[in-house]
């Protein structure tokens, strides 16, 4: 049976400030209103139990906006390659708060990292790191995370989870080998371990948090309709109000597309790999003018596609985790959820 | 300030005598009082159409080239987004005979929190400037104000300020979201993003962060109309109005008091030019 | 007090942050932006008439001032450059009638707006030096790269290091 501990407010502070004391931690930190992960070193910087709405996805931990591929040197024998600094991200580490959407992210891109070519950076980031997961109260107005394909209450996505039970107690409960061996190492200040009882009430507190939810839809039907639809007419009109301004994909916790760009001073240059995005009216250009998707329906055609069609049939998985920080950061708030089931309608 | 009625008798006229292809206009959504942008081409789907102080998006942005090839279409506009269409009827952007425009006396959007919005507190224009038909009394042009931020952060040392925009830059993930919202922002192809260009900088980092917002909003300056539209699309909630307000400043304060868009073939205040212009910063 | 402390011992102090310091003999690169009708000119008079100036510059010939877009200047402050000079030539005298009065507005709002967002103001300079202005050209040159050896050399928003 998985570790579960029985604590209350001050209890979780005390096992908080124990990790942030003993290993390097990232958690949500506020800037302009918005929270991101950053690197904390005090508990009172940083905000476990940020609301989802305003949380950035914790993708950029692992898949860095910007990373270094590698470094050039051009000289009169000709150009060397060489490999860059040691990975800053890569050492071991915990991250607080993660929402368990965002953690499920994470293992649904791990099915396009270790497929063919692996990704060591990627791989070193992935097992160095430990996560853990405050389950939401409540879901918010964009979330439909538990109408989609995977399990969300027994989700083993993230290895710690936490979730505030319904009787004012707080449950610290491992998810994963990995988070019951953290646990053991980590609860000296943790007494009361649960028994049956902490079981039921996370349970309860599942059943609570999922009646929350305002979006539901039946993923198996709009999975099979969509499989058929690619040249729905419906797709020009959901998209009409889109500006093709690229937010969805950048704040998205399982968009993966990346452009490679050199930067260069005199002889020394680097290879920076940074996200792209398929909702941007070039991402598709050819050398030599072609085009293949200069029509926004097209550029979302593509993205509901790939994220509901396309990437389950591949890796048997949904790209799509039904976070709904997409619509959120969206300016004109187009859902995916929105386009998918009026498509599949 | 709720103009929903009328707006939609027009519509289904316009429709009615053939006049546009497209109506752009505002939809509620149905979880929030919030609005979204709203594009039309079935007149069965007028009835939804609203206008509240809630419309805040500006639309003259779906008259960029890409959103509507070359249709005729209606659209709404307050006054800061007519100030925008202005400028793009002078830049040649838009055909005039191919908008029909619904100007709205605007009493002010309110923001996220629902307080009357910044750029409308300072707004100089609530009036629209261009239009074929006005809703709404109009109150005439207002004093123009210096922006609190700027007027803020002017006051703090220059070490202080520096690491204020580091901040900012570093947090820009670089979706260009501010570009695509802009209605000015039209390039087929933007400067920042020509990779063939010695001057690219296609990274993600903090310095093509500060690269591509500050030849951004320099290549706006004296043609931005403080719709914020950018601001509202940013992802990371970053305060770009800073940038446009001080270049905004400065022209009005130097340049003849110049205001971007307020008259017919004003092109912009780096289009023209005065005599008279300050030199003293020039050795 | 700590200030004086570095400079006895041969250090240079940056006026704009005091937290800068360079060994006291360093030399600040400057990229110099000259039209190719007056400054550009103008530079050469000043080689052909032997006067010294600085050699701290780094010249570029652009057709007119009004060609320099603001852009060139944020690129040279990120990549190699402490400080930037943009020269053309006088007003009423430009090749192409009108450009560096189009210039003129433009580099006042990108010099505010650099300063805004934390450059020093000396950082970026201007002047109007014509095709006979030799000795001027000189001077120009001597008190930009005085100005910026105040300064010190620039960290702020440059491109990461390779």
């Amino acid at each position: 049976m998985n570790l579960i501990f029985e604590t209350d407010k001050a209890g979780l502070q005390k096992f908080y400030e124990e990790i942030i004391a003993k290993f390097e931690t990232y958690a949500p930190v506020e800037k302009f209103e918005k929270f991101d992960y950053k690197r904390v070193s005090k508990l009172e910087e940083c905000n476990p139990d940020s609301p989802i709405p305003s949380t950035m996805s914790v993708k950029p931990l692992f898949f860095p906006k910007t990373a270094k591929v590698m470094k050039f040197q051009e000289d009169s024998s000709g150009t060397t390659v060489s490999e860059t600094d040691e990975d800053p991200l890569a050492g071991k580490r915990v991250i607080l708060g993660v929402k368990h959407c965002d953690a499920r992210g994470l293992q649904v891109l791990d099915e396009v990292y270790k497929w063919d070519y692996i990704d060591t950076d990627y791989k070193k980031r992935r097992e160095n790191t430990i996560i853990l997961s405050t389950r939401c109260d409540k879901a918010g107005t964009q979330c439909f995370c538990t109408s989609l394909d995977y399990d969300v209450e027994n989700s083993d996505a993230h290895d710690v989870r936490i979730v505030n039970g319904l009787d004012g107690k707080i449950y610290i409960q491992s998810v994963t080998e990995k988070g019951e061996n953290f646990l053991k190492e980590n609860s000296s200040q943790q007494s009361v371990v649960g028994s049956q009882q902490s079981v039921e009430e996370i349970k309860k507190h599942y059943k609570s948090f999922e009646s929350s939810f305002r979006l539901k839809m039946n993923y198996k039907e709009v999975n099979e309709k969509l499989q058929k639809l690619f040249d729905s007419p419906e797709f020009d009109p959901v998209s009409s109000n889109c500006i093709s301004c690229n937010t969805c994909a950048f704040i998205c916790p399982t968009c993966h597309c990346f452009k490679i760009s050199d930067e260069k001073i005199k002889d020394t240059g680097v290879r920076y790999k940074s996200y792209d995005s398929c909702n941007n009216g070039y991402f598709t250009l050819m050398a030599g003018g072609h085009n293949p998707r200069p029509a926004k329906y097209r550029r979302w055609r593509q993205r509901a596609m790939h994220k509901f069609v396309y990437y389950k049939e591949r890796f048997g998985v949904n790209l799509c985790v039904g976070c709904g920080h997409c619509a959120i950061s969206c300016p004109v708030n187009i859902s995916i959820f929105d386009v998918v089931n009026q498509v599949a309608k | 300030m709720d103009h929903s009625k009328q707006i939609q008798e027009i519509a289904s006229r316009l429709f009615a005598e053939n006049k546009i292809d497209y109506f752009v206009g505002y939809r509620q959504n149905s979880f929030d009082d919030t609005q979204v942008p709203f594009l039309i081409t079935d007149p069965a789907e007028i009835p939804k159409l609203v206008f509240t102080e809630r419309s805040v998006f500006n639309l003259s942005n779906y008259l960029k080239p890409d959103h509507t090839k070359r249709k005729r279409v209606g659209l709404v506009v307050k006054g800061c987004d007519s100030r925008a269409l202005n400028l793009m009827l002078t830049e040649s952007q838009v055909k005039r005979e191919n908008v029909y425009i619904i100007g709205i006396c605007c009493e002010g959007v309110l923001n996220e929190k629902g307080e009357k919005a910044q750029n409308c507190v300072e707004c100089v224009m609530p009036d629209p400037v261009v239009y074929d038909e006005i809703l709404g009394t109009a109150s005439g042009k207002r004093e123009y104000i210096v922006n609190a931020d700027i007027k803020e952060l002017a006051q703090k040392a220059l070490t202080e300020r520096a690491d204020y925009f580091e901040n900012i830059f570093e947090n820009c993930i670089r979706c260009n979201a501010c570009r695509h919202s802009c209605p000015l922002c039209y390039c087929a192809k933007c400067c920042i993003d020509q990779e063939t260009s010695t001057l690219y900088h296609g990274a993600n980092t903090s310095s093509a962060g500060m690269h591509a917002l500050m030849t951004w909003s320099l290549h706006l300056a004296g043609r931005c109309v403080d719709c914020r539209n950018c601001e509202k699309a940013c992802p990371s909630h970053l305060p770009l109005h800073l940038l446009h307000k001080q270049n905004e400043m400065v022209i009005y304060e130097n340049f003849q008091q110049h205001l971007a868009g307020m008259e017919k073939d004003d092109r912009g205040a780096f289009y023209k030019y005065s005599l008279s212009d300050p030199d003293d910063f020039i050795l | 007090m700590e200030t004086e402390v570095k400079k006895a011992q041969g250090t240079m102090v940056s006026a704009e942050n005091p937290d800068i310091t360079a060994p006291a003999d360093w030399q600040p690169v400057i990229m110099g932006i000259l039209c190719n009708w007056c400054s550009y000119a103008g530079s050469d008079l000043t080689g052909t008439s032997r006067i010294q100036y600085p050699p701290n510059i780094r010249i570029i010939r652009v057709p007119c001032s009004s060609r320099v877009d603001p852009w060139f200047i944020i690129k040279s402050l990120q990549t190699a450059a402490d400080g930037v000079l943009i020269s053309g030539c006088h007003p009423g005298d430009c090749h192409y009638i009108s450009g560096n009065y189009y210039a003129r507005r433009r580099f006042l709002v990108t010099k505010k707006l650099l300063n805004f967002i934390g450059y020093h103001e000396n950082r970026v300079q201007f002047s109007w030096v014509s095709a006979a202005e030799g000795p001027k050209f000189a001077k120009v040159v001597a008190k930009v790269t005085e100005d910026i050896k105040q300064l010190g050399p620039l960290h702020r928003y440059k491109k990461e290091n390779f």
